[in-house]
């Protein structure tokens, strides 16, 4: 096994060495920035083929009737956004976040074990080469919804084996990045820099990295059950032969809320940063940061039946999830009033990352309290299916663990590239995304209330209204964020970034030159740097 | 700690942490077997 304490004390000898020439230095590259750029670039590459299948779905829907794809086609984009935007969008872009800070947040040299960093990201286009491949299959790409429930996901026609090699894939990218983030975390922190003196990113990181370990081989664990029920005879899952297709989505949601939390502490992580450094003031009850990431992560192993409170269980059953379920408002609280207070009586300035960040803070909890309705069980029966669960957990994804990403990408561009990024770009970026999630989402909710299910390609045309705000919202969120790719090609020609680049900001990784040099903290930082940085 | 250590260090978390995530997977398996 190579470390990278091993490639460190190469480091020392060859300091003065670049990267390889070509494309042999992001095939075969260890260094964790070329590993966390490639994350970052796959993640928005898909966050563009996803965004193009719910312009896809929100085009169909604009008005009543069926006018441009197929019923069935329309359920594969459904299926295939989420897969994309879950697996492919969200999830690499918080790894490619932690592979280029991680490191310089706790003073390493790189992530511990490089050459498996680069594995479990070369693993991520081949995963969804196969998957986007099953578009073009006999039978077309996978329709029964992420969810993968079956009977019906076992009618998928040849596209199905590929479904499930393509998520084996995933899983396996996912947890070997997760233990790489485990052990740089445990093993590589500067000298004296204590658990508890960890910058946040770094704490809910860790904490999401033991939620992926722990979730990801159950999701693999169960397809690998579909597999062998379609085509090795078992019937885990199948009526007919003694099985039971519920235990499907027992186990199914034992590692989907968990992958809900997986997609949002890190979020909580990177707004962490942000707001300090804006509000020129230190984080309000970091400790207790990191004991409510701690408490809403163990929360969430224990609450999975609030997806399926409508397949029956026991009353005790419903009652102990629902309970469950709201107790984690009181962690996730905690967190919303430290934001407040951090900012309460702070110098506060309005940047592009700030300003996603309060934005974040402000619609994640939108998103937040319509989960709290979802978990309340006899309005769920309600609610269940319907488009007003489309907008609650679109509201937690979008405004939540995409406005997180799109700050920390703000945030720690100048870092990467050297330069300051175009203020007035990023803020025009920043309205138009704020205007039209809104726009696209928050009716989603009236919908959902008056009845309109979910995955339906027509409706009644008593929905029209709100439909048609809907898709002209997504429409436009989707073409705002070309102004995010014109903020990334304009990004060198900004003025020269300083080595701290924001006033207010603290931290090790504020202490190594702008951009960041290709091999940084060869030699561990003096903990008393370690220590200014942190206190 | 020297290097020698913190690379002993590194594959014993590695090794734990890949044996957890492999326990989850064949526990659940083996869960459904026992169910089925």
């Amino acid at each position: 096994m190579t470390t990278a304490v091993a490639d460190a004390h190469d480091a020392e000898h060859h300091d003065d060495h670049g990267p390889t020439k070509g494309y042999k230095r992001w095939l075969f590259s260890t260094n964790h920035k070329d590993i966390g750029t490639m994350y970052l670039i796959f993640s928005l590459v898909m966050f563009f083929v996803g965004g193009a299948m719910a312009m896809v779905i929100r085009s169909e829907l604009a008005i009543p009737g069926l006018q441009f794809v197929h019923p069935e086609f329309f359920n594969s984009m459904t299926t295939m956004h989420a897969l994309i935007m879950v697996f492919g969008a969200v999830m690499p872009a918080f790894v490619g976040l932690a592979n280029w800070m991680i490191p310089l947040m706790i003073g390493a040299p790189d992530m511990a074990l490089p050459r498996m960093n680069n594995w479990s990201f070369w693993i991520l286009p081949v995963a969804f080469g196969i998957l986007l491949s099953t578009l073009l299959m006999p039978g077309g790409a996978p329709a029964g919804g992420w969810t993968m429930y079956p009977p019906l996901i076992l009618q998928t026609g040849d596209a199905f084996p590929f479904l499930i090699f393509s998520v084996h894939l995933m899983g396996i990218s996912s947890i070997m990045g997760s233990i790489n983030v485990i052990v740089t975390i445990i093993n590589m922190r500067a000298p004296d820099m204590s658990l508890l003196k960890m910058p946040m990113f770094v704490w809910t990181w860790l904490i999401t990295a033991y939620l992926l370990i722990a979730v990801m081989p159950v999701l693999a664990g169960a397809v690998t059950m579909l597999l062998t029920d379609q085509f090795f005879g078992t019937s885990f899952f199948l009526a007919a032969g003694g099985g039971d297709p519920v235990m499907f989505q027992h186990i199914f949601w034992f590692f989907g809320h968990p992958e809900v939390y997986i997609m949002i502490l890190p979020a909580f992580g990177v707004v962490s940063e942000i707001i300090p450094t804006f509000s020129r003031k230190k984080l309000f009850g970091h400790d207790s940061m990191v004991y409510a990431a701690s408490c809403i992560a163990f929360l969430s192993f224990i609450v999975w039946a609030h997806h399926m409170f409508t397949v029956g269980m026991p009353l005790t059953g419903q009652l102990f999830f629902m309970f469950a379920t709201m107790l984690i408002a009181v962690p996730t609280g905690v967190k919303i009033f430290n934001w407040v207070a951090t900012m309460w009586r702070g110098a506060m300035t309005f940047e592009t990352p700030m300003l996603f960040s309060l934005a974040f803070v402000f619609l994640f909890t939108i998103g937040g309290f319509s989960g709290l309705m979802l978990a309340i069980q006899p309005a769920d029966v309600q609610y269940h299916d319907t488009y007003f669960v489309v907008a609650h957990f679109h509201y937690v994804l979008v405004p939540g663990s995409v406005f997180a990403i799109m700050a920390g990408a703000y945030y720690w561009l100048p870092k990467w590239t050297g330069h300051m990024y175009n203020e007035k770009l990023g803020k025009l970026h920043f309205w138009a995304s704020t205007i039209f999630v809104n726009l696209t989402f928050f009716p989603m909710h009236f919908l959902g209330l008056a009845g309109m299910p979910r995955r339906i390609p027509d409706y009644s045309t008593q929905f029209t209204d709100f439909n048609t705000i809907a898709s002209i919202g997504a429409i436009g969120f989707g073409l705002s964020q070309l102004l995010f790719v014109a903020v990334l090609l304009t990004a060198k020609r900004g003025e020269k970034a300083t080595d701290r680049v924001w006033e207010g900001s603290h931290g090790l990784e504020w202490t190594v030159p702008s951009p960041a040099p290709w091999h940084t903290f060869t030699t561990p930082p003096k903990a008393r740097i370690a220590n200014e940085a942190f206190d | 700690m020297d290097e020698q250590e913190r690379k002993k260090n590194i594959r014993r978390t590695a090794l734990i942490a890949a044996a957890v995530a492999l326990a989850f997977y064949v526990g659940f398996i083996m869960m459904g077997v026992m169910r089925s």
